[in-house]
């Protein structure tokens, strides 16, 4: 079970300090005590080994507590970005088929109060052990998906452990790091911190949230908690090293800083690894789907300011395949997901051999993978994944909507925007349209520019004509 | 200096249905600007009027609103 190592680290040394938020700590001790509390809870509400559970609640110490009783229930925990819009959360607790939603207080409206379970009003209580096989369910992460609907990545016990397991070997975390924390737990890139950081018995550090919109403040937190490390998305940390008055605030106790979700312009990381001389930093790539597959100790002599930086080593263990015909990258490890979750079904989806393909466009050179971009339609918004089918399908539902594109532009800071294309039928205007999306839709989903149309592009085959559309929505400027 | 911010912002940065409705002294960070949005007006702002804009100024307040922006931009730049 993925918790075994956090449990470890409990019985060794149940007084040291596991998470801390501003002013507030908890041990391994009171965490795993307040964790079991909220597990006997579950039980009692009939929750049974393998049934998801969904957690509403923002970040930082209770969301742990939350997750950690979830997964000592032997249940499967769903994330919920309380950012979404109602609807999406609502479709998501629907999906999912939950048995119980953790939080904090009453249940908000719309939710079925039957199901809430509010982790304060736990007593304290000792779960009944559960006995769970590798391949259950630990987690399951929505993103956008393909079909229309956000879609749910089904994570096994095994994958995640084995992750954990690579990703602490790497950076050799030890009892003494003290971990930085930033990414809300519906990323993947959470279950570094949760389960890397705490089955090594360091501490996890929550970043105050103010300080991600002051990187001279939040230098200066690193430099005063002595963080020695940290995984988040380059966006963040390029930001740190454009404002972040890191001559005048050298982080010493900075071992190494991991990233992923986005491409990290080569420009910004040549600036941070300049003025973080002596940090170690890793670039980790791969779907959710895949959680990490691939990545790169990166060569500080290696960078060049025109030039992306490769995806480099298959991780955890993975064995890679590279398609002859399109390059798409197809991927075989302990760490994958098992499949999608719908309507409370596992779908699986890799192959009978067990391999995944990625919908990624690579190459090998010299023994290191290079990314080319997506096969897909997939984009990446500020480090979210956005399929444009999901956008496509809210803005085709609505009155008035006849016909819909919807493409990525390419933006220097946030990766890619989505841009709509509509086709609209009388009085419909695209101001309207867009408004209603917006109760629809998180912010990062929101079509940056919005173009009406006659009718929309096609090819000679009937086909649409996704490149005229872009086009047509780049000369919108 | 201000219309140029607000231009950039409502373009680039944040939707808003009604751009033109959004008062001076709206709050900038409620309405959707992140860490992200507020890099890139940075870089915006430090090319655009030519200043530079101390590390150690960047924060909530003085990016929460165009009032509080343009104050901020003005003052970064009087010394020029």
């Amino acid at each position: 079970m993925l918790l075994k190592p956090f449990l470890h680290q409990c019985r060794q040394q149940p007084e040291a300090v596991a998470l801390v938020e501003s002013d507030r700590y908890l041990s391994y001790g009171d965490l795993l005590a307040r964790a079991q509390s909220v597990a006997a809870g579950l039980q009692a509400l009939g929750v049974q080994p393998g049934q998801p559970v969904a957690v509403h609640l923002d970040r930082g110490i209770d969301v742990v507590i939350a997750i950690f009783g979830a997964l000592l229930a032997g249940a499967c925990y769903v994330p919920l970005d309380l950012k979404n819009p109602k609807p999406r959360l609502a479709f998501i607790v629907r999906d999912a088929k939950v048995h119980a939603v953790l939080g904090l207080g009453d249940a908000p409206a719309g939710l079925d109060a039957s199901l809430w379970l509010d982790i304060n009003a736990c007593s304290e209580a000792t779960p009944k052990p559960v006995e769970l096989p590798a391949d259950s369910m630990a987690a399951i992460l929505y993103t956008s998906g393909s079909t229309g609907q956000p879609r749910g990545v089904a994570l096994s016990h095994g994958a995640v452990a084995s992750f954990a397991l690579w990703a602490a070997d790497l950076v050799a975390l030890q009892d003494n790091d003290r971990i930085a924390s930033s990414t809300p737990f519906f990323f993947d890139l959470s279950t570094f911190d949760l389960y890397a950081v705490l089955g090594r018995g360091a501490s996890l550090y929550f970043v105050p949230s103010a300080l991600i919109l002051s990187p001279s403040r939040l230098s200066a937190w690193l430099k005063e908690q002595a963080i020695s490390g940290w995984y988040t998305v380059p966006s963040l940390l390029a930001f740190l090293a454009y404002k972040g008055n890191l001559a005048q605030t050298p982080l010493e106790s900075l071992r190494f800083l991991l990233f992923a979700g986005e491409v990290f312009p080569t420009p910004a990381l040549i600036d941070l690894a300049a003025k973080l001389p002596r940090t170690a930093l890793y670039n980790f790539f791969g779907p959710t789907e895949t959680n990490v597959c691939c990545y790169w100790p990166v060569e500080r002599e290696r960078l060049v300011a025109d030039e992306n930086i490769p995806i480099g080593l298959p991780a955890v263990g993975c064995e890679f395949h590279i398609d002859a015909v399109t390059g798409e990258l197809w991927v075989r490890g302990s760490s994958l997901a098992s499949g999608y979750w719908n309507q409370g079904r596992l779908l699986p989806f890799l192959n009978e051999e067990g391999w995944y393909p990625t919908g990624d466009r690579v190459s090998l050179v010299d023994g290191e993978c290079r990314f080319h971009g997506r096969l897909g339609r997939m984009l990446k918004c500020s480090g979210y994944r956005v399929e444009p089918a999901e956008i496509e399908a809210a803005v085709n539902a609505m009155a008035g909507v006849r016909d819909c594109a919807v493409v990525g532009i390419d933006d220097p800071a946030a990766g890619q925007r989505p841009a709509l294309a509509l086709v609209l039928e009388s009085p419909a205007t695209p101001a309207e349209i867009r408004t209603a999306l917006f109760r629809q839709l998180p912010s990062y989903m929101q079509p940056s520019r919005c173009v009406a149309l006659e009718e929309l592009p096609r090819l000679p085959n009937g086909k649409l004509d996704y490149n005229q559309v872009r086009t047509l929505l780049e000369a919108q400027q | 200096m201000k219309e140029k911010l607000k231009t950039f912002i409502f373009s680039e940065l944040i939707y808003h249905e009604d751009p033109a409705s959004f008062g001076d002294d709206a709050d900038l960070l409620e309405a959707g600007l992140d860490s992200l949005g507020i890099m890139r007006l940075i870089m915006f702002a430090e090319k655009e009027f030519g200043v530079t804009l101390p590390d150690t100024e960047i924060e909530p307040d003085n990016v929460n609103s165009l009032n509080a922006l343009e104050k901020w931009i003005k003052q970064a730049g009087a010394g020029q």
